[in-house]
């Protein structure tokens, strides 16, 4: 009987492809004939479906052929490995330095990470992402000394995200299958290279872990057709539970659900706001106990359009619930964060955040994080960002550190998110 | 205060009424071809091409760096609901166009899609790096297949103009000889109009002038310019002092009398050039609606080169 889902899943997706494949069927004949006449197309729908009737399963190698001349497209070869995908490389140099008594190291210095990633669309319906990092596990006074101790400075390689993404399917949706990240809150899906800070913000280092919530699984992604016409997109992430985390962890049963709700407006043409809703459900231990996080995220930025190089204003607030079931015990908690940032110039920007996180297992402690920031942008493959912060950890003395950080990418051009 | 809450329900109800919120209205499919351009001049020109038979969306406005367009998801759903996608190509838009495509589940406008159009096909190119790919960025922001700013040339917009016909015939060859009589017309307004700008431009050719990025070369070439010098060092690196005693010094040398710049770059740098050579900024239009009154393709070459005159004049350049 449990091969029955599965069965549909794999007669419901090709089905799909074909569905979409169809409406870009191309017009090869187009160019040279003469006009097709109108009577002709009442009939197209009738046609099809007569058509699709006789090729059966050959209908979607039809589909595949190139949909037009290739004359038309792009005029240049990509010079050089012709049909490699696009390849990037970005390291990531972390230095820190921690004024504290029980310190292990009172300075941190090198490589943080290295990350590779592959990039390529796979066929006309869909494009694949590799991404493999080889990171070295960094201390976090929030922790105390054991987390320094453990610090080995060693590298390791990790698989950060692999998966398919199929792009086109009827009715707005998309699927991706792999290992990702999930669409949590604002900041999950982003590398945490790419973000304005340089250390995790304690929520999610709290309730998703270090580096953030990636599991293994498949994601439908919903483009919410709406009168306002405003983009809403709604992601549910069912995943393996193949994790070790602070909320969520494996051994179980027991999988992961996740869902995403982005709503994006256009205040005007320099401000746009950002109103995310997350949920996730799923065990907390190896005997299946649940854990259910509620989240939501709001963003506003100015950016004036035609000086968008020299000004902008970010302001990030996430915060979340979350409810932890164990025998005997229930847990609720929350966490939240919030982030500025004001662009002063064309390559400089100063931001501010300002962390307050309880813990998945106890609500009665807590800690606090007061950082201020300072990036400057080289170039676009380029950063260098120096982090000062005043940390207040729930179990030891509170205190001062300052981060360095440099992030340089070489390879493909990667495209920005907004 | 602490509510005790089932988030798992609150979760599965929320998604519950947001779905059935949504309105599961049909994309409007109107008459007319829904084109969605990068830069407003595609739109321009898919409209001389068009005509009746398209509407345009431009994401980017033409007052707005065309390599820094932010990826808005609000665009997403512009080319959701878009037959025909056209972008400038040679990786102007490299930094912002691909993730707006992969999220609008639209299949006709990805790369090989019927509606998808790169206007740079068959444009001769000028500045098409020789040297070890690898090697490129240590020069700046160097385009790997050339100078993407082609459109700056009216000569070459005649050649996107003909990708745009045959793009439009793929997808209405009904209408196939409308759009070429439309083509007929852009091409002979545009040479009466190249005519009448090379006239103008006749007694000023080989002038000197300086730019502050290099987006001008097609232009240049065309009007018979002749850009001595860039206030940026390197494409896309800020002017540094030092770099700017050196374009005082060859302005000086060379008696340049002007200074480029697109509306989108702080002026301020030039503006401090100009005040040591006693040469004149001027703002140009890199696009179409870039000011107002640049209302199509033809407007923008007559705003730049009317400014050009203007200032040639006073500066008694010839």
């Amino acid at each position: 009987m449990k091969i029955l889902p599965f069965l549909f899943l794999f007669v419901l997706i090709p089905g799909l492809i074909s569905l979409s494949a169809q409406t870009a069927l191309p017009d090869t004949a187009s160019r040279e004939s003469a006009p097709a006449p109108a009577a002709e197309n009442l009939g197209d729908a009738a046609l099809e479906a007569e058509l699709a009737e006789q090729l059966g399963a050959e209908a979607d190698t039809t589909a595949a052929k190139p949909q037009s001349s290739p004359a038309l497209q792009g005029s240049q070869a990509r010079p050089g490995g012709l049909l490699n995908p696009q390849i990037s490389a970005i390291g990531s140099f972390v230095a820190a330095g921690t004024e504290k008594e029980a310190v292990v190291k009172p300075l941190n210095l090198g490589l943080s990470e290295a990350e590779f990633s592959f990039q390529a669309y796979v066929d006309p319906y869909s494009r694949a992402d590799f991404y493999f990092a080889f990171g070295s596990e960094t201390e976090d006074p929030f922790l105390g000394p054991d987390s320094e101790a453990a610090a080995s400075g060693e590298f390791e390689a990790e698989l950060e995200e692999a998966y398919l993404t199929i792009l086109s399917l009827p009715f707005g949706l998309q699927i991706k299958a792999g290992k990702f990240r999930s669409n949590f809150g604002r900041i999950n899906p982003v590398h945490p290279h790419a973000l304005d800070y340089i250390d995790y913000p304690r929520m999610y280092v709290n309730y998703l872990g270090g580096e953030g919530l990636s599991d293994k699984g498949a994601a439908l992604n919903w483009l919410i057709p709406n009168p306002l016409d405003f983009y809403q997109e709604l992601s549910l992430e069912v995943t393996s539970a193949a994790l070790d985390g602070p909320s969520f962890q494996g051994g179980s049963k027991h999988l992961l659900y996740l869902g995403h709700l982005k709503n994006f407006f256009d205040l005007n043409d320099n401000t746009t706001l950002e109103l995310g809703l997350s949920g996730i459900y799923g065990p907390n231990n190896a005997e299946g106990d649940k854990t259910a996080i509620g989240a939501a995220d709001l963003t506003l930025i100015w950016k004036p359009l035609r000086y968008n190089r020299y000004r902008s204003f970010a302001w990030t607030t996430e915060a979340l619930f979350s409810n932890r079931k164990m025998p005997g015990e229930e847990v609720n908690s929350y966490a939240l964060y919030s982030f500025m940032r004001y662009q002063i110039g064309r390559r400089w920007f100063i931001g501010a955040r300002y962390d307050y996180s309880e813990f998945p297992e106890h609500n009665c402690r807590n800690e606090k994080a007061y950082s201020a920031m300072l990036n400057f942008y080289a170039t676009e493959f380029q950063k260098i960002e120096l982090q000062f912060q005043h940390g207040v950890p729930a179990e030891f003395d509170s205190f001062n550190r300052v981060l360095l950080r440099a992030v340089f990418v070489i390879g493909a051009h990667g495209a920005h998110k907004y | 205060m602490r509510l005790k809450m089932n988030f798992s329900r609150i979760t599965v109800i929320f998604f519950l009424v947001t779905s059935v919120l949504a309105s599961l209205t049909g994309l409007k499919a109107g008459d007319r071809l829904r084109i969605v351009t990068t830069t407003p001049d595609l739109a321009s020109i898919a409209n001389e091409i068009g005509g009746e038979r398209v509407e345009t969306f431009a994401i980017a406005k033409g007052y707005q760096d065309p390599h820094f367009v932010d990826a808005k998801p609000s665009y997403i759903i512009e080319l959701q609901k878009a037959d025909m996608f056209i972008q400038m190509g040679l990786d102007l838009e490299i930094g912002w166009a691909p993730p707006l495509l992969d999220g609008a589940r639209n299949p006709d406008i990805l790369p090989g899609g019927k509606g998808y159009l790169d206007a740079s096909a068959g444009v001769p190119l000028l500045q098409v790096p020789t040297g070890d790919p690898a090697t490129l960025r240590a020069q700046g922001d160097i385009h790997i297949y050339g100078n993407p700013h082609y459109w700056l040339d009216p000569l070459r917009g005649k050649i996107i103009a003909r990708n745009i016909f045959g793009g439009l015939a793929r997808l209405q060859p009904e209408n196939r000889a409308e759009f070429q009589k439309n083509l007929d017309l852009f091409d002979q307004k545009l040479d009466q109009e190249m005519a009448k700008w090379e006239k103008q431009m006749q007694p000023y050719r080989g002038t000197k002038i300086v730019a502050f990025h290099n987006s001008w070369p097609y232009f240049e070439e065309r009007f018979g310019l002749q850009i001595v010098g860039f206030i940026e060092p390197k494409p896309g690196i800020p002017p540094t002092p030092k770099h700017l005693v050196e374009v005082i010094k060859t302005m000086q040398e060379q008696g340049v009398k002007i200074i480029i710049i697109s509306p989108y770059y702080s002026q301020k740098s030039s503006e401090l050039v100009a005040s040591k050579t006693g040469a004149k900024v001027l703002e140009l239009a890199t696009s179409v609606e870039a000011f107002p009154g640049i209302n199509d393709y033809f407007a923008l070459f007559d705003y730049n080169l009317g400014k050009m005159l203007q200032a040639f004049q006073e500066s008694g350049n010839n």
